[in-house]
């Protein structure tokens, strides 16, 4: 040890260098160990949007939050390179009806008392405040409390920040009776004046869509408050950028640079994705870990209470729902959510130039495809917040947008899958792709919303379908239910069927014009103090229990009524009645394929067809009163409306109203009767004569008479006739299988129907060869009656029939092969050949050319004229048919003329030449 | 033609001719139906009773493989050509190796009880035969072949220590009760291997003995028996497992009954160029009971509580899994396999049996596998693995003294032993090809494609996404 360190000290650079080196190795660790602590740290959090650039949040002012702590404006803030004004101004999102606003009852088709077509404005029984217009003697909402409740499901902008005439709501004055500048204090009653200044407006929430955690509940809670210039603001909540603090937002400093910019980490500006849709529009689930759960018919959710649409990919055997069958459903909730289609690729913005397609009506003809479009940077500065959309039936906002998005025929093709399919665009151009896609919702619906009634916490009473046992519990068992298939009308005119739910809701309405009674008149009308008024307990009550049940809470009695309608009168208002409302709902989404489709033809041509099959809109009928259908809808209501004798209201869509002839449900009964009665009139004419000659020849055997063999048929002609048998028999057979269905469920209805065209094409060309031969050979001349004697011979030959046939008197014509038939079957065969034969074959082209030609096919009376016409020819063929094997039997032996038919050869009664002339 | 007598049957014909001829030219038939894999599920031998013929006392087991030679006289010789009796591959040649090398559960080391060289009795109890105690087993001898491993079905078989049949066992009735091979036979050790039930494979436990279809769709619903996919000719069974295995030479592949492009959808056989059938129609493994998923070696030998699934003092600490998410990786073959002697890097993780195959290798699938991750003792002077002495005398299970169990085992194997160690990570790869879910149950596109879905697109060698990007061939990503 002593010589190391006496070396060391003979060595002084040799201490300086060995110091240095463990300097160096100390601060080599140091960073050594820095690193691995940032690895151990993980990865710097990934910018979602790598080329947004970082910016600075501004207040309305155009000073940086930071500086001011005041409110974020997104107008200002987005507005540096976004023309935000320009977005603004074109967007029905923001404007929600605010740019076609009218006095009430101006628009058409809407209801007396809707003053827009969007929900700023359009009144809904589901939320059921009114907004106010000008002047407006009862105020319900005013401007500001419309933002505090249904400002939730708006995006901010247009009607938030600008009143009715346009300018900015924080500067307009305060004049009396104005909803724009005063609301309706619910707990007094009051009308007060609203202060825009210290309120604020609420500007459009960009962070909402396109950011990738915007706050939601913070956000309502504010609307909810009234601060709804900190609304926005409310949306960054918990995202690191600002704190609530004490009931005050705190801008973190840790989130900015030191320019007062956003720190990059921060700056998570986003595409909108499903789940920012979902939060006004609907249930969206794309958690891939934890299983979907609803609970009772959720309201946050519009989309989804209303329709039972859930987007998710998730399989339903795999949620945490009480689904009905569910280890049997392993289909995905909604087949495009399952690929991975964003809501976006349907409902993009308009002039987004990925998605952007000119419009076919002023695309020219030589172009098939513009590529001239929008530069991003262009589309980036302004986008269009229109959006394309569809023609839902309750959806009445920018009706000028309606059918701009993808529809199904976008993007598939739908002749290579659908080759199993017969009629094709017959099926195409009747029914929707939803219709067949979306068989079945598996979550609940709203059914009925009873606003007659009030619960304790100023509720509507109302029911869901698709649940059985109490909805609001996680153990009800979710049935689901099948959606109604309405005829809709698109926009290009053309009337389809497609799937729908229908809402039916019931509500008070008083004054004239009319309008919905104010939730807070309903609430005096129906409350006292905390609880019911004594007088409708003691007459709702019935057992007794002091509490009013569900099943207590009906108006299903004039007294009940009466009662009610008393008492709102006591408030002031004029004849107050229930109204009654039917609202469909389109459903486009939630769509399957595969096994889960229908593709059974029997679901709709049978007699238990879905196309026909009643819907059950309520279990009762507040009042009794029959609701009405909205008059705003693009659907049409041509069924029946009707109650069975459990008071359930049920809604049947009819065919023949629709102007759809369904075969196999759509038969015509008389067509039927009738032929069927001719049928059995043969069949029993028959039995009788052939019965008669049966027990006569039994009596007394007939002689044999004298006969020659002629050779009467050629080998053509019997051909002819007998591939037309039986050909005419297997058209008889599969007709009768193809006009009933479910009798003859056994077969498969869509082979049926094509065994049966391709007999028809056989019997045409049969038919077609039959008449050239006979026609160039001369034959045709036996089947042309003379018309000189013509009555009397047919008599002649009837009276032999009917009663020379007895006697066991000689034919009265000689059969000859150069006269084959007598007057009669000249007479019939004719009607048959050239009456009977074309005119059936002709209305089977017709109903088989329905997709072909439908305009000669319904300028001809359309299928279900074609459809009764072939199908009682077909009865009067049957009924032909055996009426012509019957006669048959009366040859020279009752076998002779089959046998002839068969082998060409027949054996001819002799007839004297006296006879003979007689026949000529 | 008038007076032909038999016209009618020609006309009779003919008229059915023009009428049927044209229907079945414009019916369109069915879509060819694909194939019926039950044409490729094999028939069983009707089963022979054989309590009339196994009458005998029987004292050990050997004498009951005499018994059984008399009339299956060539099946102990084929028993002992194949690897469940030499548990030893043939030789192969693998890349960056000059000589062919054999592996094998003979005499290669895995990251569970690490390998059986100075274990046989322990180890050996799974062997199929009797009396491997030591390294001068004689794998010539016919009679130690045990016959009632595999084909008791009487369930009252049970094997112990170097392979002998435990105390008690009633050969006579085992005897009597054999037939082909059911579940229980092959899950008697496969189930178990590791050391406990479910602990390697992560795909075999003995829940599979009798499982409802959602846990094995092939053995619950259509009770499938393990030959029937493992098919045996002449005792050669199919199938080659990424542990013992270098090759595919005679592997059985879903493919063996299934037609690949069976899917419906045109979409879903897209896939079937990138994605082994496994990978999505096995969602999860270990689906019910739990399988190993990391062993620390290096905890053993403390007295603390003990917990099968948690801690044991002869094992060390593991953590197990069930319902666990695979991992997936590229994999057409094993790339190579450690042996004994090889040397490692103790400051990474070595891969054991490191699989073959990358995005650019186009007979490589995607496929789900089982990683299992140990620290296991290594020397750290000439840094390789070493082979633990844990059964028998002066044994880590018995002595808890690392230092002597290393050096015992050393001794076994011929390896030096510097007589310093540690433990390093080692990590061994089992694909899941069992607890096969039903159809309605495989994977769907988010489960893969959705933000956080299950497939890393950057680590398997993607640019990205290939709903995106494209797949790998249009990416241009193969190599011809």
């Amino acid at each position: 040890m002593q010589r190391i360190t006496n070396y060391l000290k003979s060595k002084p650079w040799i201490n300086i260098a060995s110091i240095s080196l463990l300097v160096i190795l100390v601060m080599g660790g140091v960073v050594v160990g820095r690193a691995a602590a940032a690895r151990a740290a993980g990865p710097a959090p990934v910018q979602a949007s790598p080329i947004h650039p970082t910016f600075p949040l501004l207040d309305d002012q155009g000073e940086n939050v930071l500086d001011s702590g005041g409110a974020v404006s997104t107008m200002n803030t987005c507005g540096a390179c976004h023309d935000t004004d320009f977005i603004e101004g074109h967007s029905f999102h923001a404007k929600a009806g605010l740019d076609d606003f009218n006095a009430p009852g101006e628009a058409p088709n809407s209801r007396p008392w809707d003053l827009s077509p969007g929900i700023f404005g359009k009144w809904t029984p589901f939320f059921y405040r009114y907004l106010s217009p000008e002047s407006d003697e009862r105020l319900d909402l005013g401007t500001a409390s419309w933002i505090m409740s249904l400002g939730e499901r708006h995006v901010g902008g247009g009607p938030a920040v600008y009143s009715r005439d346009g300018e900015r709501l924080d500067q307009i004055e305060v004049r009396p009776g104005d909803p724009e500048t005063q609301v309706l204090d619910m707990e007094t009653g009051e009308v007060v004046p609203w202060d825009w200044q210290e309120s604020g407006v609420v500007e459009m929430n960009c962070f909402l869509c396109h950011t990738s955690e915007p706050n939601n509940e913070a956000r309502v809670e504010a609307l909810k408050q009234g601060s709804f210039k900190w609304a926005n603001t409310a949306t960054l909540l918990d995202s690191g950028i600002v704190q609530s603090i004490s009931d005050r937002y705190v801008w973190s400093p840790g989130a900015f640079d030191d320019d007062g910019n956003l720190r990059s980490e921060y700056v998570k500006i986003q595409d909108p994705q499903n789940e920012n849709c979902g939060l006004c529009h609907g249930l969206v689930h794309d958690d891939l870990s934890g299983p979907l759960t609803v609970v009772g018919c959720s309201p946050q959710r519009f989309r989804t209470v209303t329709t039972g649409q859930i987007i998710s990919s998730q399989r339903l055997s795999d949620t945490g729902m009480n689904l009905a069958n569910k280890d049997e459903l392993s289909r995905t909730w909604d087949i495009h959510a399952e690929r991975l289609l964003d809501c976006t690729d349907c409902h993009f913005s308009l002039n987004d130039p990925v998605y952007f397609r000119e419009d076919e009506s002023t695309q020219p003809e030589h172009l098939s495809f513009d590529p001239r479009r929008l530069e991003l940077g262009e589309y980036l500065y302004q986008p269009l917040h229109q959006f394309a959309r569809g023609e839902s039936a309750q959806s009445t906002v920018a009706p000028g947008l309606k059918d701009t998005m993808r529809r199904c025929e976008s993007c598939h093709t739908i002749e290579s899958s659908h080759e199993w399919l017969p009629y094709q665009e017959r099926h195409i151009k009747a029914l929707s792709c939803e219709t067949c896609h979306i068989p079945q919702m598996y979550s609940n619906a709203l059914k009925q919303q009873d606003w007659t009634v009030l619960t304790l916490d100023s509720e509507p009473s109302g029911q869901c379908r698709g649940v059985l046992g109490d909805v609001q519990s996680t153990a009800a068992l979710v049935v689901g239910f099948e959606p109604v298939w309405l005829p809709r009308m698109n926009v290009d005119g053309q009337e389809e069927i497609a799937p729908f739910n229908m809402v039916s809701s019931w509500f008070w309405v008083s004054e004239n014009p009319e309008r919905p009674v104010r939730l807070i008149d309903l609430e005096a009308a129906w409350f006292d103090e905390n609880d019911y008024h004594a007088d409708i307990l003691r007459l709702f009550d019935q057992d007794g229990d002091g509490e009013l049940g569900r099943e207590e809470l009906v108006i299903d009695s004039a007294e009940k009524e009466t009662l009610i309608a008393g008492r709102l009168e006591d408030l002031g208002l004029e004849n107050p009645h229930i109204k009654g409302e039917i609202q469909p709902y389109s459903i486009n989404h939630t769509v399957t394929t595969g096994e889960w489709v229908i593709k059974d033809c029997q679901v709709c041509h049978s007699d238990t067809s879905r196309v026909t099959q009643p819907f059950l809109l309520a279990a009762y009928m507040p009042g009794g009163v029959m609701p009405e259908f909205v008059a705003d809808s693009n659907t049409v209501f041509n069924g029946d409306l009707y109650t069975e004798e459990s008071g359930e209201l049920f809604y049947q869509p009819s065919t023949e109203e629709q102007g759809l002839y369904v075969l196999g449900l759509d038969n015509s009964i008389w067509a039927d009767r009738l032929g069927g009665f001719a049928f059995l009139g043969v069949l029993l004419g028959i039995a009788i004569h052939g019965g008669v000659r049966v027990i006569d020849s039994m009596r007394k055997p007939r002689p044999k008479p004298e006969v020659k063999s002629v050779y009467m048929y050629g080998v053509y002609e019997r051909l002819w006739h007998w591939l037309q048998t039986v050909v005419i028999v297997a058209l008889l057979a599969t007709g009768l299988i193809i006009h009933k269905p479910d009798i003859f469920g056994i077969f498969s209805f869509r082979y049926v129907v094509l065994v049966h065209n391709v007999l028809a094409a056989i019997l045409l060309v049969n038919a077609v060869l039959a008449l050239f031969y006979h026609v160039t050979s001369g034959e045709i001349r036996q089947f042309i009656p003379r018309p000189r004697g013509f009555f009397d011979q047919a008599i002649t030959q009837a009276t032999y029939y009917l009663r020379g046939v007895f006697r066991r008197e000689r034919h009265p014509f000689e059969k000859k092969p150069q006269k084959k038939l007598n007057p009669l079957q000249q007479i019939t065969y004719f009607g048959i050949l050239n009456v009977l034969l074309p005119l059936q074959g002709l209305t089977g082209i017709l109903i088989w050319g329905a997709q072909r030609w439908p305009r000669i096919v319904s300028g001809l009376g359309g299928l279900p004229f074609l459809g009764t016409i072939h199908s009682l020819s077909a009865w009067l063929f049957a009924a032909f048919i055996v009426l012509h094997v019957y006669l048959t039997t009366t040859g020279s032996t009752p076998l002779a003329d089959i046998k002839a038919m068969i082998m060409g050869w027949e054996e001819i009664e002799v007839h004297e030449p006296e006879e003979e002339e007689a026949s000529l | 033609m008038k007076d032909f007598k038999y016209i009618w049957v020609v006309g009779l014909f003919f008229t059915l001719a023009l009428i049927i001829v044209p229907i079945v030219i414009f019916i369109p038939g069915d879509e060819v139906s694909a194939e019926d894999p039950w044409d490729s599920v094999p028939v069983h031998a009707p089963h022979t009773d054989h309590s009339d013929l196994m009458q005998g006392v029987y004292e050990t087991g050997s004498d009951v493989t005499r018994a059984c030679l008399e009339c299956h006289e060539d099946a102990a010789w084929q028993i002992m050509q194949t690897v469940h009796w030499t548990w030893e591959s043939e030789p192969y040649e693998i890349e960056g190796r000059d000589e062919p090398v054999t592996i094998g559960k003979k005499t290669s080391l895995n990251n569970f009880c690490i390998g059986i060289q100075s274990n046989w009795p322990g180890c050996t109890s799974c062997h199929a035969g009797y009396g491997w105690e030591d390294a001068d087993f004689d794998f010539s001898n016919a009679e130690n072949v045990d016959c009632l491993v595999c084909h008791d079905n009487s369930g009252l078989y049970v094997k112990g220590n170097a392979g002998y049949p435990v105390e008690g066992v009633d050969l006579e009735a085992v005897a009597q009760g054999v037939g082909a091979p059911n579940r229980d036979n092959c899950g008697s050790c496969h189930f178990v291997g590791g050391g406990g039930n479910g602990v390697k494979h992560g795909d075999l436990d003995a829940h599979l003995s009798h499982p409802p279809e959602s846990v094995d769709v092939h053995m619950g619903r259509h009770d499938f028996l393990c030959i029937d996919c493992h098919q045996a000719t002449d005792h050669v069974i199919r199938g080659r497992s990424i542990s013992v295995s270098l090759d595919f030479e005679n592997q059985a592949y879903c493919t063996d009954c299934h037609a690949e492009d069976l899917h419906e959808d045109e979409r879903l056989n897209a896939h079937v160029s990138a994605v082994a059938c496994q990978t999505c129609h096995i969602p999860e493994g270990a689906v019910k009971d739990p399988t190993k998923m990391l062993w620390d070696w290096s905890a053993a030998g403390q007295d603390i509580e003990e917990d099968e699934h948690t801690y044991l003092k002869i094992k060390g600490a593991f953590v197990y899994e069930s319902d666990f998410t695979p991992e997936y990786y590229w994999y057409a073959g094993i790339r190579d396999r450690y042996l004994l002697g090889d040397t490692i890097d103790p400051s990474i993780s070595t891969n054991m049996n490191p699989p073959d195959g990358d995005i650019g290798n186009p007979d490589a699938l995607i496929f789900p596998f089982k990683v299992h991750r140990a620290k296991q003792p290594y020397d750290t002077v000439y840094n390789y693995l070493l082979q633990p002495k844990t059964v028998g005398e002066g044994g880590y299970w018995t002595e808890f003294d690392w230092e002597q169990a290393l050096q015992l085992g050393s001794e076994v194997v011929g390896m030096e032993f510097s007589g310093e160690y540690d433990f390093a990570d080692t990590e061994m790869y089992w694909p899941i090809s069992h607890m096969v879910a039903p159809a309605g149950r495989a994977l769907n596109c988010a489960d893969c494609h959705a933000e956080g879905g299950r497939l890393d697109w950057l680590a398997l060698g993607y640019d990205g996404d290939p709903i995106e990007w494209g797949n790998r061939f249009q990416e241009g990503l193969v190599s011809e």
